[in-house]
């Protein structure tokens, strides 16, 4: 019982300081925490999708983004954070795409290349001895 | 002097106006929302991809038309006009990966249809091959039986009859026998064989003189055989004499059967095989 009386205080001051923080964050303009988050997972799922190796500039160039936009709020350029944050997640949204894109290349490219073998097969058998 | 001051003045002012005229109406370089509106327009141009991701070029869309909307020369403008790149390149992205999704059915379609035809030909490869060896060894069988040659562990054994040589002499009766010059034959089709020759005589007279006889019927076989073009390094020869006999000396039938040559065409050993 007086445990849990306890932690119902201490969840009490937690949830004070929460709002204190919350209104102090108020007072000027809030971090854009979606947008930075939406760019975080933009550039996770893009390297899952093994980006690093075949759009390289692109997630590159999103982490910079990423990394630019942190600064700004560090700086509480909270505007400037906002559109960095943006621009990073459509740049490892484009280079998803095109990760994507080398993949479905490379699977046709090897269903060409199987394909130029057995032709040579087909060849060598019928232009080869009897 | 006056008018004259005058008329450069109004010079100098024309000469001035048609300069800012012509900066005002100097060729713009395009706005980066015009840059990214002409790359959508690229896309949406290209019949290979204008259908292939209609969702990312909506959004393309939207982004161009805000980055058209945007003050020109504000960090808004610029920003919205980067947005709109990218959102442009995501849509050409999508649908050339779609493209190439596309095609993948006909590719596979394409390489199962050789597939099938290259097994096809290797299976009628493999028949033809194996109804070749199998035509060759009925051949060969054939062949064998008609030398008379009957087939032993050390390889086909041919028995020549003494109707081949005068009695006493070991020069071979001509056309006498056409066994050998089927042999003859069969050695020059299959020159992996060679040939051992072993002449047998029956008991009459001595036993020095016949195994002498038996050697010289023997060489004489060779000789016939050499004459036919088959290599001399192939025949070995030998002589039994009297030693080994097949029947009786004691009847004249026996005897008869006892004057012989034999000729063992040897198995093909496993490195003349290869």
């Amino acid at each position: 019982m007086t445990r849990t009386a306890t932690s119902h205080r201490a969840a009490t001051r937690v949830a004070i300081a929460a709002m204190a923080f919350a209104l102090a964050a108020c007072a000027s303009t809030p971090p854009p925490v979606a947008s930075l988050e939406s760019a975080r997972q933009a550039i996770a799922q893009a390297e899952r999708a093994r980006a690093a190796d075949t759009a390289a500039l692109e997630l590159a160039q999103a982490r910079d983004k990423l990394a630019a936009a942190n600064n700004a709020v560090e700086n509480e350029n909270m505007m400037a954070a906002q559109r960095l944050a943006d621009e990073s997640r459509v740049l490892a949204e484009l280079a998803f795409a095109r990760a994507e894109r080398a993949d479905a290349k490379r699977v046709n490219e090897e269903i060409i290349e199987g394909t130029a073998i057995l032709r040579e097969e087909i060849q060598r058998q019928s232009g080869g001895p009897r | 002097m006056n008018t004259l001051n005058n008329f450069h003045r109004l010079g100098a002012i024309v000469i001035a106006g048609f300069a800012l005229a012509a900066c005002a109406t100097s060729p713009e370089q395009p706005s980066d929302a015009e840059r990214a509106r002409a790359a959508l327009n690229e896309l949406q141009s290209d019949p290979q991809l204008a259908n292939r991701a209609p969702l990312a070029i909506r959004e393309a869309e939207l982004a161009v038309a805000a980055a058209e909307d945007a003050e020109r020369g504000t960090e808004l403008a610029a920003h919205l006009a980067f947005i709109a790149d990218q959102k442009v390149d995501i849509a050409r992205a999508q649908a050339e990966t779609r493209l190439y999704v596309d095609r993948r059915e006909a590719l596979r379609e394409e390489r199962d249809q050789l597939r099938l035809e290259a097994r096809t030909r290797e299976a009628e490869t493999a028949r033809r091959q194996a109804e070749m060896s199998r035509e060759e060894l009925e051949q060969l069988r054939r062949e064998i039986e008609e030398l008379n040659a009957k087939p032993t562990e050390q390889g086909l054994v041919l028995t020549l009859g003494d109707v081949l040589f005068e009695t006493d002499e070991a020069t071979i009766k001509a056309g006498a026998n056409n066994d050998l010059e089927n042999l003859a034959q069969f050695l020059e089709r299959y020159p992996e064989r060679d040939v051992r020759i072993l002449g047998h005589t029956d008991s009459a007279g001595a036993a020095s003189y016949n195994q002498q006889l038996s050697e010289r019927r023997a060489d004489a076989v060779k000789s016939y055989l050499v004459s036919e073009g088959i290599r001399a390094s192939r025949i070995t020869t030998a002589g039994r004499g009297e030693t080994t006999p097949i029947a009786s000396n004691d009847t004249a039938g026996g005897r008869q059967l006892n004057r012989r040559v034999e000729i063992i065409i040897e198995n093909p050993s496993v490195a003349a095989r290869r």
